[in-house]
């Protein structure tokens, strides 16, 4: 026992650094995957307050921008409207009918979105994994794995949450991949390599598929974001030899470096779908 | 005014450094670098690299925890530069009594500062004190080395930012920590 002690008390430094250091890394290993804990996280009351005075006074240095960005959006969302309801000949009328009956059946029963606004107070697009604080909690309903998008495109996913704060992992992350589709319907998933946020790559598209740079790619209604977001364009197209797929660089739509404001998406049937795919998982 | 009372406050200050200024320096201030990486200078390992010369090594390794956890804490990193900096809090000892005359103890109330140590040892030690600790984040942190010359890029460049705000923090404030 004495030996013990002393033992202790000779290596007391070096026991305490390794004792720390694997403190550290079971905390690293927590997040490493998306269904991690959250047990130290910027979405805390402290940190979350720090950067919403921080933001606060940064806010009024951004207004003419959020002023434009809402207009050009406003003018998407018109742009919209009126092709849904303008119908001035017989051809267009039976083009409405028919999007009206395809609404009734599917749109709105199999995918019901609700979406919340929410203000971006710490924000960051230099590390592997980036993460943003908005200023909205539980108490605003937000809940873990929300889609996160932006007026421009998509933005992330909600991963911690407090009572007023949230902090969201953006898709600006080598953790986490989007499935994403092209204008033709062929399906792939973006990554992102950790490099340049003016930059993503989408991988698993066939040769025989043609893409030309300037073609938008869109969310799917398999990934967790609300279908038919647009992503982003492609920049230009390489061929991989070794297994003849294409890669697609692309530049995000959402602009990350000027996040302002975000829209925060629920969605209603998530919990019965995971409910359904996890009862199929269990049976053999 | 004590060395506990000035070490908390350094503590605070260097946070806040950290987390309100030198994090967004790539969002606002710095647009479009063009292929060259992004890169961020860490300063908050300089609280651990000016602890008094005295210090135990299990205060430095507590404290250095602390302030990684707390630095993790503002940056959704969850326990990476508690990793990092728990390393360098242990090497730091040894680095000194290696560039150190005299043994540590005779040092008494001091902090390692360009009046005590001259320019030369001091940049010698935070310099390879800082490369380490910025090696580890951000590997563990992009824990992918199939571009290795990117990470690097991206390492020197972080290190040398941080080596000159670590001068120009120096120069600012030698002045009234050399009177005590």
């Amino acid at each position: 026992m004495r030996t013990f002690i002393l033992f202790i008390r000779r290596f007391f430094n070096l026991i305490l650094f390794l004792a720390l250091e694997i403190v550290s890394i079971v905390l690293i290993s927590h997040t490493q995957t998306l269904q991690g804990t959250d047990i130290v996280s910027s979405a805390n009351t402290v940190s979350g307050l720090l950067y919403q005075k921080q933001s606060d006074v940064i806010y009024y240095f951004g207004l003419r921008k959020m002023n434009d960005s809402l207009l050009s959006e406003n003018m998407h969302l018109r742009a919209l409207l009126s092709a849904r309801h303008e119908y001035d000949t017989l051809k267009d009328i039976v083009i409405r009918r028919e999007k009206d009956k395809v609404d009734s059946t599917h749109v709105i029963k199999y995918a019901e979105y609700k979406y919340r606004t929410a203000r971006v107070v710490n924000n960051s697009v230099s590390f592997a994994n980036n993460y943003i604080t908005i200023n909205r909690g539980w108490a605003d309903g937000i809940g873990k794995n929300m889609a996160v998008v932006s007026g421009t495109g998509i933005v992330g996913r909600i991963v911690h949450v407090s009572e007023h704060f949230a902090s969201a992992l953006s898709v600006l992350s080598v953790k986490q991949q989007v499935s994403s589709r092209l204008k033709d319907g062929t399906i792939g998933y973006i990554a992102w390599d950790g490099e340049r946020p003016d930059m993503m790559v989408m991988k698993d598209v066939p040769q025989q598929i043609k893409v030309k740079a300037g073609d938008s790619i869109y969310t799917t209604s398999v990934s967790f974001f609300p279908p038919d977001i647009m992503i982003g364009t492609v920049l230009r197209v390489e061929t991989v030899k070794k297994n003849n797929l294409q890669l697609l660089y692309l530049k995000p739509s959402t602009n990350f470096r000027d996040l302002q404001y975000v829209y925060v998406v629920e969605n209603k049937m998530d919990m019965e779908r995971k409910k359904l795919e996890d009862s199929l998982k269990t049976k053999p | 005014m004590s060395q506990y009372i000035r070490n908390f406050l350094r503590f605070a200050l260097i946070v806040l450094l950290q987390v309100q200024i030198l994090n967004k320096i790539t969002i606002l201030w710095w647009p479009e670098p063009s292929g060259f990486p992004l890169f961020i200078p860490m300063v908050y390992p300089l609280f651990i690299l000016l602890m008094p010369f005295e210090t135990p090594v299990w205060a430095l390794l507590i404290s250095g925890f602390l302030m990684g956890l707390c630095i993790d804490a503002f940056m959704n990193t969850a326990g990476i530069h508690a990793f990092a900096t728990v390393f360098i809090a242990y090497l730091r000892t040894n680095v000194l009594n290696a560039l150190m005359p005299r043994n540590l103890n005779d040092y008494i109330n001091q902090s390692p500062g360009i009046k005590n140590m001259g320019w030369g040892p001091f940049l010698v030690y935070s310099s390879f004190l800082i490369l380490l600790h910025h090696l580890l984040f951000f590997g563990i942190e992009l824990w992918n080395f199939s571009n290795i010359g990117y990470l690097l890029l991206k390492i020197v460049a972080s290190a040398c930012t941080t080596m000159l705000l670590i001068m120009v923090y120096l120069l600012l404030f030698t002045r009234q920590t050399a009177n005590r």
